[in-house]
């Protein structure tokens, strides 16, 4: 079909990156702002800007907590029917399903603490499985009040899975297509580095006065050479976090039967019981078992501090409790679990080394999440996501460059539409981010269900941008470049301004005061990329401005116009 | 215009590309049938040689867990080098057999090692 194989290549990076390219911008840039999940996270719900606590007691806090918590209804009104069984009686109301799991998770960059309960379908169609359903919530572990349930943790509850699942839930379509994008991406960078053979240079090779085709050309392959190890590590990781679970889960399908055995095998080895007694039991102080491990992991020189917390059946005989290690300083999210009998408080089980399998995923899964504390490293993941941004984006550029004369000379509209997406992909990502963060702000702190109001206005802002880049793109058809890139950039600089203003104005926290006076990084950091960020695209409007107004320069030259088709 | 390097001229060059004569009968569906074997074929044979190896793993004595996560990390890979050698080879017939042949394959030994493994 092809000449040879490099071009077999080539057409594989252009017709693949291009089509995939446009999620892998999602994915990259807002894997980038996830790494600051949690600071985003205060910035947007200032009532939480108060320093990061260590997993708070349990009998005095969590308890009583735990206890306010019922089963979420949206979740009850979904799961109920499939998961209770209408021949042993009538559904039990949502209020009186028994809890039979608890669990808080917190890091080492949580002031709140994120907790949630599994409530027991006392009468399930399948006895085997979990038959939950769940109820969560976020409280102050200083004081185990609340924290508001419909307002949105914008870092950890919408930039973080909109990077992997796009935020698009039904039936897993928005995983599945990331999915996709990171295998996608894998091949992109090897047949990249097929279609050049000269690695080595394109790393000292930038000609910004080149002409436009060939500058960008150099940013493309700069861009993709320089952080080369770090976009294959990130495509290959992030595919490898989900793939057991949903894109090759064989564990569940051919070879559930295998599975199967070893879950009972497993459960006899480890002694911790799968399935609850029927025998009524108390639960022991779990304090005592907090502390207990925490001894424990001193004694292997681990010490640290507790990152998750488990109970597993509640108020059963069979019940235990799982008590994790926080990951913050080390790469490998490694657990240390240590597991106690709930009724008794004896150590039923301390997990065993790990075997060499399990040591590199999670070696490797413990890089791509980053749960370590090591601020200079997680601002090198930025820029290696910025990185990846940017080389996406030059390389939409470099596709409309390299054929909007040819289009404008066929009447094609080709050059157009990609250059419009472009715009909206690139640009308009920032202008809906920041117009989110902007709403995050102005919105009344009253109105009720705060958080659906911002996914609507982000949603909304950033299809605006694509409309807009579509109108104003009647000029790329003629081989001229869009005005949308530059007008988008004004928005942006405009946009991060204003949020940086309406933070101050809200809530009293301008950059003096979070970096000198009461220093608060987490919003000072958010405050300075927004103003840095202004700054650049001020910088990239004005340059594009200067351009459009040389090109019309040339073009009013009729000689002129030739060498520009 | 000036030319760019010599790796681009296979990009835009569509009507080249028709000229060229093809083992595959019907040239136009070639690039979707390419498309379609990478993507979903790819993903078939991906998840058949994650199930192969799983299970070939377990039954040279690995621990299920370690055999799934081990398979899982070559299955996303072969994944990956699946996409590119369904548009490097030569023939789509080719391709759309080993694809299909393969998945069937390493899913009866995968079955069969399983039943090996439980009885």
């Amino acid at each position: 079909m092809f000449a040879n194989f490099r071009q077999s290549m080539a057409w594989l990076h252009t017709w693949f990156g291009l089509a995939l390219g446009y999620v892998l911008m999602v994915c990259f840039f807002f894997g980038a702002l996830s790494v600051f999940d949690r600071e985003f996270d205060r910035w947007a719900l200032p009532e939480t800007r108060f320093e990061p606590q260590p997993m708070p007691s349990f009998d005095k806090v969590l308890a009583p907590a735990f206890a306010r918590l019922t089963p979420d209804e949206a979740d009850y009104a979904l799961n109920m029917p499939a998961l209770h069984d209408p021949a042993r009686g009538a559904p039990t109301p949502r209020l009186e399903l028994p809890p039979d799991e608890y669990w808080a998770y917190t890091t080492h960059r949580d002031p709140v603490l994120a907790i949630g309960a599994g409530f027991r379908v006392p009468n399930p169609k399948d006895e085997s499985l979990e038959n939950h359903i769940h109820g969560n919530a976020t409280i102050d572990p200083r004081s185990g009040e609340a924290v508001r349930a419909d307002q949105l943790k914008i870092g950890s509850q919408w930039f973080f899975p909109l990077h992997y699942s796009l935020n698009w839930q039904w039936k897993n379509l928005g995983t599945f297509i990331v999915g996709l994008a990171g295998i996608i991406m894998l091949v992109a960078l090897v047949s990249g580095v097929i279609m050049h053979r000269k690695i080595f240079r394109e790393f000292f090779t930038f000609r910004p006065q080149k002409q436009t085709q060939r500058s960008l050309l150099d940013l493309h392959n700069l861009s993709g050479v320089v952080a080369l190890p770090f976009h294959f590590f990130f495509a290959f990781t992030g595919v490898l976090i989900f793939a057991g679970y949903y894109y090759f889960p064989v564990s569940q399908f051919q070879l559930k039967p295998l599975h199967d055995r070893h879950e009972v095998v497993e459960a006899r080895e480890t002694g911790l019981p799968h399935q609850r007694a029927g025998v009524a039991a108390p639960l022991a102080s779990v304090d005592a078992m907090m502390a207990e491990a925490k001894r424990r992991w001193a004694a292997h020189d681990m010490a640290g501090e507790i990152g998750f917390l488990q109970i597993h059946h509640l108020g059963d005989a069979n019940g235990y409790v799982s008590i994790y290690r926080a990951g913050s300083d080390r790469v490998a999210l490694v657990g240390e679990a240590i597991h106690f009998k709930a009724s008794t408080g004896e150590v039923l089980r301390e997990e065993p080394p790990r075997t060499p399998v399990q040591g590199l995923n999670e070696f490797l899964t413990g890089l791509h999440l980053q749960h370590f504390e090591h601020w200079t490293l997680r601002w090198l993941y930025v820029l290696g996501g910025l990185a990846g941004c940017a080389c996406i984006a030059t390389g939409f550029l470099f596709f409309v460059e390299k054929r909007k004369a040819a289009h404008a000379r066929a009447g094609s509209q080709g050059a157009r539409v990609v250059d419009a997406l472009a715009v909206g992909c690139v640009t308009g990502m920032l202008v809906a981010t920041l117009g989110m963060l902007l709403a995050n702000r102005l919105l009344p702190e009253a109105l009720i269900g705060k958080g659906d109001w911002e996914q609507r206005i982000f949603w909304g802002v950033w299809l605006a941008s694509f409309a807009h880049a579509a109108l104003r793109g009647a000029v790329v058809s003629r081989g001229g470049s869009n005005p949308a890139w530059r007008e988008q950039c004004f928005a942006i600089a405009g946009l991060a301004v204003a949020a940086v203003l309406a933070n101050w104005i809200t809530t009293g926290d301008h950059l003096l005061r979070t970096l000198i006076l009461e220093p608060y990084m987490a919003v000072a950091g958010v405050d300075l990329s927004l103003l840095t960020s202004a700054v650049l695209a001020l910088v990239a409007a004005r340059v594009l401005a200067r351009r459009a107004q040389r090109q019309r320069l040339v073009t009013r030259d009729p000689a002129a116009e030739v060498v520009h088709a | 215009m000036k030319r760019l390097s010599v790796y681009e001229n296979g990009i835009n060059s569509r009507e080249n590309k028709m000229d060229r004569t093809s083992v595959f009968p019907l040239k136009s569906l070639d690039i979707p049938l390419r498309v379609l074997a990478a993507v979903i074929g790819g993903w078939a044979a991906s998840w058949s040689f994650v199930a192969f190896a799983t299970a070939g793993l377990a039954a040279l004595g690995s621990e299920f867990h370690d055999a799934e996560t081990a398979s899982l990390m070559l299955g996303v890979l072969l994944f990956g080098g699946i996409v590119m050698w369904a548009f490097a080879a030569p023939s789509t017939l080719r391709v759309w057999a080993v694809l299909l042949g393969g998945s069937l394959l390493f899913n009866l030994i995968a079955l069969e090692l399983q039943r090996m493994i439980l009885s």
